[in-house]
Order: C-alpha cells, then structure tokens, then sequence
C-alpha cells in the first residue's frame, strides 16, 4: 500500500492513465469518438437508403401543387396552390390556436390559482377537484372527448344552445360581434342557417376547450406555488391596512409572486404549445396535419420532419425569449 | 518513497495553488509534520487555511512542490484518501444513512473489511466519542456537537494515519463546543497525527505541539504555542492575536 | 355552536358575498351531480363496454393464449402481496406493530370491492368472475403471509428480494410475446389496456437509468459530457411526441440498416423512452442540485470513488428529493401512451376508436370516453398517492420528527 508521503515525493510522474490531468479529456475523447462513430453510422445508412429510393434531400416538391384543401384558413389556400402554401396555412393555424390557448389558459389558470386562496372553502375544493381531475387524464382523451362527445352532439338550427350572444350549434360556435358597417349584431338564423360576425369552427372550439381546460389547470398550480411563496407576512400586514381579500392579493401578493409564477409560465406555455399539434385527433388542420397529410402523398419524410422540428423548435424559442424577457421585467421591478 | 528517520508524516515545500477562476489561494506553503505531532493552524478568514488543509486530501487540485506538479496519479490520490481522514465545520454526515451506517458505510466499500467486523468497531468508537445509544438514529435528529462527534468517529472508523480538522467547532453552540474539544483533546493523547484548523485558543495551547499562523496564502510564523503566543516573533502574529486574544 | 358549525360558516358564509357565492356553487354542483347521475342510471347505455370488455382489456390477443395474461396478473399479484407484506413488517420507528394497520385493511376492501364489483358490472362469466376473486384471494393471503412470517427471513433473502420484479418483468415479457416453447404472439396482435401497460411500463423502467445519465451529464465537469447531455435534452424538449413518434415511425426505418428497425410498437415504446428520458433528467438534475458539495466532498475525503460516491451518497438523497418530480413524469408518461393510437396502435385509446367506428355503438362515445377517463385518472391518481406515501417513508425527517415527539 503506498504511504502518504509517496505523494509527496518531487519525483511522482504518474503514468498517463492515471494521471488527473489526462484523464478527464482520455473519458471525453472516447466518448466524442463512440458519439462520432454512431453519427456516421445513423447517417451513413440514411444516405445509403435515400439514394437507393431516389430520395436524397431535396426541396423542389415545395413548389408542386398540393391537391388538398384546408377547411378552415387564415391566410387563404385550395388545392390549386403548392405545398409551401399549404404548410404556411397549417403553420397560421398552429399560431391561432397556440395564441387563443394562451391567453385563455392564463386568463383561467390565474383565477383557478386565485381561487385556491380564496376564504371559501367550497370554491377551494371546487378548484383542487379541477385540478386533481383534470391532470390525471390523458389531455388527448379529452380533446376527443370535446370533439365527438360534446360538440359533435350539438343540435343545429333552431334547436341550437342559445346564451345571449352566443350560438352553440353543430355547425359552429357563433358570437356576438361588430359585424357590417362596425354594427354590434348578434347571431341570426337565416333560412335554418346561423349567421353572426364570428364563427368558429366545432374542430377549432374543441381544440380550444381542450387545451384552455388541460393547461389552465397546470397553470393554476403555478400560480398557486406563486402565491404560496409569499410570505404568510405579506397577507398579514396588507390585512392590517384593511385591504380586502382581492385587493391584497391583486396589489401586494401577486406582484411578489410573478417572481416565481413566470418561469413556471414559461414551461407551461411551451408545452401548450407543443400540445397544440394534437389538434390533428379532432379534424383541426394545423401545421402537424398539413404535413402529415404532405408527408402521405409526397413520401419526403426526412424533408417534412425537418420543417416540422425547425418550426416547433423556433415556436418554443420565441416564447422563450418573451417570457425571458418578461421574467427580466418582473426580477427588476422587485428589487 | 522518502522515509526520514525522524517520521516525517507530511512535507510540504512551497505548495502552490490556483482556483479555476485564477486566484492564487496558496503561495508557496511550507509544513511538516511529524508522525502523532498535533499541529494547530490558525490565521485569518480567507487565507487559505481551508485550501491548505484540503491540499493534504487531494480535495483541491494543482498542487506545487518544489515546481514539480504533484497530486496527479489517480491511485495515489485515492490511497492518499484512504489514509487521511477529514473532519469539516460543516459535519457533512449522510443524512440518508444511520448513525451507524455513517460509520460503517466507507470501512466496508473501501476496504472491503465485513460488516459485521466494523459495526462492532464501529460501536467501540461511538462509545469513545460518547453517543453510542444514538447509533441508530439519523443524523438529522441530533445536535450539532453530537453530530461532529459523530464525524470524529467516522473519520477514526477508516484507521487514518492523519487526522485534519477544519474549523470544527465553529458551526456549534457554545455549550456543545466543549463537548467535541473534550474528543479531540482524548485524541491527541492517544498518539494520532492531527493538523487542526480552529481559533480555540485554549486548545491549541494545551494540545498543540506547535501553532502555525497563515496569512494571504503564506505561512507567516511557526512556533510552539507557548511562544506563539506569548512571544509572537512576527508583527503579522501579533496584530492577528491581538484581534482574536 | 358547534364546532362542524362553526367551521361551515367560517368556511362558506363569512361574508353575504361568499354566502352568495357558496349558494350558487352549492346548487350548480347539486345540478350536475344530479345530471351526472341520472344520465349514469337511465340514459348511458353501458352494454358497449360490456360487449367490448376482452377488446379494451389486451386488444386481439387470441383468446386460447390468454391463460398467460391471467397467470402474469396472478404473478403480479402475488409478488405486489408479498412486497406490501414485507414493507409492513420491515423495522421502522415511525411504524406501528399491528399486523394490519386501518389503512391497510381499507386499501384492501377497496381492492376486494372492485374484485367483486367490476366482473359484475361488466357481466363477465362465471368462469373469469371467479378468477377475479381468486386474484383478489391470492392478494390478501400473500400480504398477510408475508406481514406475518416476513420478519422471520434473513437479511440476505430480504436483500434480494427487489429482484423479484425484475424477473417477473422479463418472464412478463416472454409469456406475452411467446418463445421458450409459447407459441408467439405478435406484437399486432397486442392491444388495449394490456399495450398501454406494457409501453409505459417499459418506458418507465429504461428512461430512469437513461435519465439518470443524462442528468449527471449535464452536471459533469467534462464540457464535452455536459454539452452532449444539453443537446439531446433541450431537442428533445423542443418537440411535440407526436412528431417524434412520428420520426419513429418515417425515419428510424432509414437510419438503420434495412431488417434491423424493431417492429411498429417496440419503435414507438423506444420513442416514448428517449423522450420520457430527457424530462426525467430534468427532474434528477433538480434533485442533484440539492445535494450539497459537502457531500461529495466528505465521502472522497473518506476514501469512496467517484461512482461509489455517486451511488452510496449522491444518488440515495437525489432521487428522494426529485422523488415527486419524477413521479410527475412518469404520469404524464402513462398518459403519452394514448398519443399512440394517432400512429395507428390500439392502445386503450385506440381500441375506443376502433370500438366507436362500429355503427353497433353509434351514439354512445360518452359511456367509452368517460370510462376511458376514469381508468386513467385512477392509474394517475395512484401513482400520485404511492409517491406521497414512498416519499413520506423515505424522508428520515418525518421519523425524526414522529419520534421526536413524546
Ligand atoms: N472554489 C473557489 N474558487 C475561487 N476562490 C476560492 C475558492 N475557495 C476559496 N477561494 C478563495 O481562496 C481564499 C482562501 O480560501 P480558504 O477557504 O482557504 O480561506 P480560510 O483561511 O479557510 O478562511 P476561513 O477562515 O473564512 O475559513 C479566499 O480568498 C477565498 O475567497
Ligand atoms: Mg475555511
């Protein structure tokens, strides 16, 4: 056994492989050489396949005519135009969906974590159950489940759900709106059929329950860890100035949260919208369906896969980045 | 291997360390101590009493002799571990593992020795240091002087050559400081190499075979506590006593 | 006043606002679960679950093979009886002696509830009715023998124990797929809850030691390591699953040799553990962060290597902390199987798809979606309740305290 004061010794030069200095670049450059080695094997059989099929990256496919409609677009497309076109419309749907679902999913996910504070305790156990409920089912099977249980089931025509200013039938949510010549007009029937400033469409209304419901209630749990990591003082004091329950929370104790509900947004909004790409399960033609459908009758796998990532990479990227900047925002304001 | 007639245990000549960030912690260290010497090491905060210590563990990396880098050979890095225990101001115990495990958890992994073997051992030390009944309980629900008594006893249950101690009353209630002093002076009579980092001054002059002061990396002065203490040679000793005295 | 009283105004009627509120909560609760039930009672008409009950259950496996799904759950069974049985009788301060604690006895009428409640409802046959209580049997004679002669086995056997569900696992796995002399059954032919089960438990057993990894990796010191494990985690959190299941589906058949790309729905169950593993090590590396450096540093002072250090010291406190995280994940991993009925595999999901297209059952997707919903908010809900319960033994804080107190 060597004694303690061989290390000592001004003689001591290990030999390489057990020489600290060696060692951690010795472990790094095998690992780099096995990670190489396996890049070049997946890509080299990548190669090999794509060229025996006549199928190495290209892109002129992107200009051919695509044949397929979009039911429902932002920026107009039908058959006649090319892929590219149709991939563009897919990606707008994708940002229209992605965008309603935050704000509502925020607007219900703050008043959910709200409410968990609330001195009711009925309203209190309402939002756990939502909560409890809701995380613990696959958010697909609800999806689906607003799709062809609950709006596939609407009735149409006269028949239709009817709350002031608002039409749920099966052909379509229809609101209340500014409709021709900047006149506030509701819902009409006309000739068995509705008419009204705003339609959406069952596909697009199912997807938003869906996703609104699912994320508001993972969002309800950041904003209640939010609150609850404000000191018990903070409540406390602001109820000795005799501020009410609302107004302490809205002016003193929510301020200080944000500090901590912002990351957890983040998380929560990339994944909304990363969950947006379900909307393929209830007929909704986002940027994920576009491709699919592009992918079948194009066989460009490798192509579409990459646009598909690129686009959802930069998606959460940008929201990243917004909400790095706000989180920026909220860590100045409080100090 | 260098065997001096005199047991030298350690020998460091102008040990020299830098952090990653580029601060120079140690200048040019020289110490030796002699097999069952206890040496105490004092100075002030942030002159790299800890770094030097950690140095004798391998902790810390880079070390300088004589400029010939050392402390490079993996295996001797470990046998050096093997051979140095360390006691820290922070007790570091595991608190996922008993009292017991503490103890018995590096003595079997390490040198394979049986479990059975170091549990009794193990229990012969607790008594030592005087808390052999909180052997099965989890660090977490002890005081704080237990708990360091606690990391004597590990550190004693791996048989070291050398025993080091950073600062480790520091972290302690008065009235528990007395507790683990008492273990560490017991130690001392029993012949154990000890390098002590610690600002008892009461300790260091009963127990200490000598006292080093250290200041901006360096040692400044070295000399039997007596006459470190009342007759500093250095004007560095006597402004760093005359702030602690 | 009454205390229950007292609390219920406190509660709901502090104020003629919240009296207000609570009323109108009160009855909108009332209406629904009064609607809820009704429909339950007159209207859902449950013969589609009834009639599909063997498709939900393990999809089109064929019906004279099924003897080995019934002897896997008998095995399952036995070894969840004796695991519970063991954990109960293992020495812990915070435990009480009694052979069967309260909660003990309630989690097992529950379970015998629905081993009666559930053939009934589903109208099985006399035949699977009375295998049902035979499992039910099987599990409280297992649990009490193991509560009660546990004790008496020896350290090593109580050791060795664990690797039980190891081997139950792999003999799981050839007594569904067949070999060793079972004629084989095809992965096609795999479905429902019995697919949903197998994908995510295989998930969940190899995303852990690859999530691990993936952890210490991005913690190393190495930067190569660290980028690495950064790369594949950031890219894969980046993703939506289904287009890496779908990447699974299109293009892992070109980055392999051609004969070598696994089947349809192992592909997907390696897909769903490389993704599962990148948040998994997200969760570990939360929990490694809260280790402090002490640790480490104390277990190399006493001579432990790098990798015992790691797994004696590091691991054991990291894992606990990041216990409910990855319990988090593993949920969201169970409910991720049903994206595989989107690339065409009859996972429960999948098979309630298949069931609906049926025009037999137009017209009743409630009864199957609602069922559907409570299957998995069961699963989910108790694994949410195991990990509170693990991390509630786990935790030497709790002990201290339990037995801190006179
Ligand atoms: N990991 C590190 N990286 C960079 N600098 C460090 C590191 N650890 C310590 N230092 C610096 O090295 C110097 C010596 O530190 P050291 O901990 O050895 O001091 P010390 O004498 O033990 O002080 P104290 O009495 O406060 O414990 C200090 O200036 C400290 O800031
Ligand atoms: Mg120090």
């Amino acid at each position: 056994m060597p004694d303690p004061q061989a290390s000592l010794d001004p003689l001591d030069r290990p030999p390489w492989w057990r020489d600290r200095r060696v060692v951690p670049w010795l472990v790094q450059g095998v690992v780099a050489l096995l990670l190489l080695v396996l890049i070049a094997f997946l890509l080299g059989n990548l190669v090999h396949n794509l060229t025996t099929r006549d199928m190495l990256l290209s892109w002129r496919w992107l200009g051919q005519t695509a044949g397929f409609d979009i039911s429902e677009t932002l920026v107009p497309f039908n058959a006649e135009m090319p892929y590219w076109r149709g991939l563009v419309a897919g990606l707008a749907n994708t940002l229209r969906a992605v965008i309603t679902g935050l704000v509502g999913a925020t607007l219900l996910g703050t008043l959910a974590g709200m409410a968990s504070y609330s001195r009711n305790g009925l309203l209190r156990g309402l939002t756990r159950t939502y909560v409890e409920t809701i995380r613990n089912i696959p958010l697909l099977l609800q999806l689906i489940f607003w799709y062809f249980v609950v709006f596939l089931s609407l009735p149409n025509g006269s028949a239709a759900l009817q709350i002031p200013g608002v039409v749920l039938a099966k052909s379509g949510l229809y609101l209340a709106g500014l409709g021709q010549g900047m006149h506030w007009s509701l819902p009409q029937l006309v000739n068995g059929v509705w008419q009204a400033p705003l339609r959406l469409s069952v596909e697009f209304a199912a997807l938003m329950s869906g996703l609104i419901i699912y994320s508001g209630a993972f969002i309800a749990e950041v904003v209640r860890g939010g609150i609850a990591s404000v000191p018990k003082g903070q409540w406390e004091a602001a109820t000795s100035l005799g501020m009410g329950w609302f107004a302490t929370l809205r002016h003193v104790v929510l301020p200080q949260a944000l500090r901590v509900i912002v990351p957890g947004l983040n998380t929560q909004y990339i994944s909304l919208a990363k969950n947006s790409s379900l909307a393929v399960a209830v007929g909704f033609t986002d940027l994920y369906s576009v491709a699919e459908t592009t992918l079948n009758q194009t066989g460009r796998a490798l192509e579409v896969y990459l646009l598909l990532l690129g686009a959802y990479l930069a998606m959460d990227l940008v929201i990243s980045l917004l909400m790095n900047g706000l989180n920026r925002f909220v860590q100045i304001r409080e100090r | 291997m260098t065997s001096s007639p005199n047991n030298l245990v350690i020998e460091a000549r102008g040990v020299q360390k830098w952090y990653p960030n580029g601060y120079h912690a140690l200048r040019g260290v020289d110490l030796s101590v002699h097999r069952g010497e206890v040496v105490v090491v004092m100075g002030p905060s942030g002159s790299g009493k800890s770094t030097f210590i950690r140095t004798f563990n391998a902790l810390e990396g880079s070390i300088r002799i004589d400029d010939i880098s050392l402390g490079n050979d993996l295996r001797q890095i470990d046998a050096i571990r093997r051979e140095v225990g360390m006691v820290f101001q922070q007790f570091n115990l595991f608190p996922h593992l008993t009292v017991l495990d503490n103890l018995v958890l590096a003595p079997t992994l390490v040198r394979g020795r049986s479990r059975t073997e170091v549990q009794a051992q193990a229990l012969s030390l607790l008594d030592r240091v005087g808390i052999k009944e909180q052997a099965q309980k989890f660090p977490g629900q002890l005081s704080g002087g237990q708990q360091q008594r606690v990391a004597i006893a590990r550190a004693l249950c791996m048989e070291p050559r050398i025993l080091l101690f950073d600062e480790p009353t520091s972290s302690l209630d008065p009235e528990m400081v007395r507790e683990v002093l008492d273990v560490m002076r017991q130690l001392a009579q029993e012949d154990i190499t000890m390098v002590v980092v610690t600002h008892e001054v009461k300790f260091a002059e009963q127990v200490a075979h000598r006292v080093v002061l250290m200041a901006e990396g360096n040692v400044v002065e070295e000399a039997p506590p007596a006459q470190f203490f009342k007759n500093p040679k250095h004007e560095r000793t006597r402004r760093f006593l005359d702030q602690i005295l | 006043m009454n205390p229950l009283l007292r609390r219920l105004r406190a509660d709901l009627f502090a104020t003629p606002a919240d009296g207000a509120l609570s009323l109108g909560l009160i009855a909108l609760i009332t209406a629904a679960a009064v609607g809820l039930v009704q429909w339950a009672t007159q209207r859902a008409q449950w013969a589609v679950i009834q009639a599909n009950s063997t498709l939900f259950a393990v999809g089109r496996y064929p019906a004279d093979q099924q003897w080995r799904l019934w002897l896997l759950t008998a095995l399952l069974t036995a070894a969840t009886g004796v695991t519970w049985g063991l954990l109960r009788c293992h020495p812990r301060a915070d435990r009480d002696g009694t052979l069967w604690p309260r909660n003990d006895l309630v989690v097992l009428a529950l379970l015998a509830a629905v081993a009666f409640w559930l053939p009934w409802v589903l109208q099985l046959t006399p035949a699977l009715q009375s295998r049902w209580w035979l499992l039910a049997a099987l599990l409280a004679a297992t649990r009490w023998l193991a509560g009660r002669f546990g004790s008496q086995l020896s350290r090593p056997v109580l050791r060795l124990f664990p690797l039980v569900w190891p081997l139950i696992y792999l003999t799981g796995m050839v007594l569904i797929s067949g070999g060793l002399g079972l004629m084989p059954v095809s992965p096609s032919q795999w479905g429902g809850l019995l697919l949903t089960l197998l994908t995510s438990s295989f998930a969940i057993l190899l995303c852990f030691p690859l999530g691990v990894l993936l952890a210490l990796g991005r913690r190393s010191d190495l930067p190569l390591l660290r980028w690495i494990s950064v790369i594949y985690i950031e890219f894969i959190r980046g993703a939506p699953l289904i287009t890496l299941l779908f990447l699974g589906q299109n293009i892992l058949g070109f980055l392999l040799p051609g004969g070598l790309a696994p089947d349809r729905i192992w592909r997907a169950a390696w897909v769903l553990t490389f993704f599962a593993a990148a948040y998994l090590a997200e969760a570990v590396r939360s929990g490694l962060a809260s280790v402090p450096n002490g640790q480490i540093e104390a277990a190399r002072s006493l001579g432990l290597s790098y990798p015992q250090t790691l797994v004696r010291v590091v691991l054991p406190q990291a894992l606990r902390v990041a216990l409910p995280a990855m319990v988090g994940q593993f949920i969201s991993l169970l409910q991720d199987t049903t994206l595989l009925s989107l690339i065409g595999l009859l996972e429960l999901l999948g098979v309630a798809r298949t069931v609906m297209a049926n025009p037999a059952f137009l017209g009743h997707s409630a009864e199957v979606y609602l069922t559907l919903a409570l299957v998995f908010w069961s699963c989910c809900a108790a694994l949410g309740l195991g990990s509170r319960a693990l991390e509630k033994r786990l935790d030497p804080q709790t002990l201290s305290r339990s037995s801190s107190q006179p």
